[in-house]
């Protein structure tokens, strides 16, 4: 019979062994939203670092078969939301969720202007502008920042958004409208602003 | 074809997030309509487009395997993992903190220790000036009154019997005294209230009061010689007694004295 501390030693092993194979192929993702939230190389370093430690930690609660992308994505969320970008983003878009507050609990109505009906021409003027769109991104509030990075780049489905974020679909979906039509809205005041510079 | 596809299905569409049943009727609707055609086309284009921008920040190489190094450690005391991170400046400050935090706490408590010895010491000096002007003042009351002891015997078998039943403590004479030494007698007196026995010695013409007391909290340091209004006072305590002799006799003598009466305190109890 083997006593449980020898026993302890190779199972920690081989759980750190595990929680390798599934967490460091997302290190790069892990830090390319890290980036984005902190627009800090050595927040996101620390952001990083902490979420793989908390995760690595808390990896026996993980249930093995589950969403280990979301979970991990979410353990980075939340651990950013109490550093210090997080909680100046949380005082700066505290109005920004007042006016969402009514959109919590259903599928929210997204409003008719969130999509861009005009003709194709203007529509492609600026997509192919990698700056123009990234300076859009960067004008994005945090809470549609996040859905944005979250189902464009890291390709989630509304269901593992939603559990990163720990909001309803319905939010999802009414946040990833909101988010496409403010890019589109800052591309487009990007455009006219150059339209002026040319003529 | 008037209604338009909503937002949400057009979100969906470019999203791959429609089901089935909600595809069909979408590319219905997209094969005869160009509006719609054209804003789900931007949906999509905006999509990839932003996708393409948002993959923008790459890890330092060093990184990745600093935090592959940092997780393997993680398998031994969790302490040293902490400590061995590079540039983890959040956990780094963590233990900085508590560092900090126990280093504040230890000058706190010490100043605190301090503080409370200080004040100690602050009230019991207080306290043995305010005994030593009571004793003084007894000495020269009785040295005024110019009255016969309340029980008059140079016997120490006499004096000290004396006190049975009126103080609640006992205490030793000594047997053999200096040749210009004598025990005159003794008086019960009290001192802040509480019973202490006064006991009157000689020394040559010169006249010594010995006051014996049960012990306060306050203790008294031993063989210390302190000099008031001109007298001086000698002081000692046992583990029970304090004992304090005033005279105006010359400061050694009257320690002789002292010591006298102090051995015979502590030989009784070995």
């Amino acid at each position: 019979m083997r006593l449980p501390w020898k026993r302890s030693a190779p199972e920690a092993a081989s759980q750190t062994s595990a929680f390798e194979q599934l967490a460091i192929p997302l290190f790069p993702s892990l830090y390319n939203v890290a980036f984005w939230l902190c627009r800090n190389p050595t927040e996101a370093e620390d952001l990083v670092q902490e979420t793989f430690l908390k995760a690595l930690r808390g990896f026996a609660t993980f249930e093995s078969g589950s969403n280990f992308r979301a979970w991990i994505f979410r353990i980075l969320r939340n651990t950013w939301l109490t550093s210090r970008t997080g909680l100046a983003a949380q005082r700066t878009i505290a109005l920004e969720d007042e006016l969402e507050r009514g959109n919590e609990s259903g599928p929210a109505p997204v409003p008719e202007g969130a999509i861009d009906r005009q003709t194709p021409e203007l529509n492609l003027i600026r997509l192919g502008d990698q700056a123009a769109l990234r300076d859009a991104m960067e004008k994005l509030p945090s809470p549609l920042l996040e859905v944005i990075l979250l189902c464009d780049i890291e390709e989630m489905k509304y269901r593992e958004i939603a559990t990163v974020l720990d909001i309803p679909i319905g939010t999802v979906m009414s946040r990833i409208a909101r988010g496409r039509r403010a890019l589109r809205e800052c591309l487009l005041a990007s455009e006219a602003q150059s339209s002026e510079v040319r003529a | 074809m008037t209604d338009h596809l909503t937002p949400s299905l057009l979100n969906a569409l470019a999203d791959g997030e429609l089901s089935a049943d909600q595809l069909v009727v979408a590319n219905e609707h997209l094969a005869g309509c160009l509006r719609c055609t054209s804003a789900a086309l931007f949906q999509t284009m905006l999509k990839s487009a932003t996708a393409r921008a948002g993959h923008r920040f790459a890890p330092p190489p060093q990184f990745e395997e600093r935090l592959t190094r940092l997780v393997r450690q993680e398998d031994g005391p969790p302490k040293a993992a902490v400590l061995s991170t590079a540039s983890g400046s959040v956990r780094v400050f963590g233990f900085a903190g508590w560092a900090t935090s126990c280093a504040l706490l230890l000058v706190f408590a010490s100043i605190f220790v301090f503080q409370r010895d200080s004040r100690r010491i602050a009230i019991a000096s207080s306290e043995y000036a305010g005994l030593v002007t009571e004793i003084c003042d007894q000495h020269v009351a009785t040295l005024a009154a110019n009255l016969p002891p309340q029980v008059l015997s140079s016997d120490r078998h006499t004096v000290k019997p004396w006190f049975q039943g009126k103080i609640p403590f006992s205490f030793n004479l000594p047997e053999n005294l200096p040749s210009d030494t004598k025990l005159e007698g003794a008086n019960l007196t009290y001192l802040h209230n509480q019973p202490a026995a006064l006991l009157l010695y000689s020394i040559g013409k010169h006249r010594v009061s010995v006051f014996v007391r049960q012990k306060t909290t306050a203790a008294l340091s031993n063989g210390l010689l302190t000099e008031h209004a001109g007298f001086y006072v000698a002081r000692f305590g046992t583990d029970d007694l304090d004992v304090v002799a005033v005279s105006d006799v010359d400061p050694a003598r009257l320690s002789s004295l002292v010591s006298l009466i102090e051995q015979v305190q502590t030989g009784a109890r070995k």
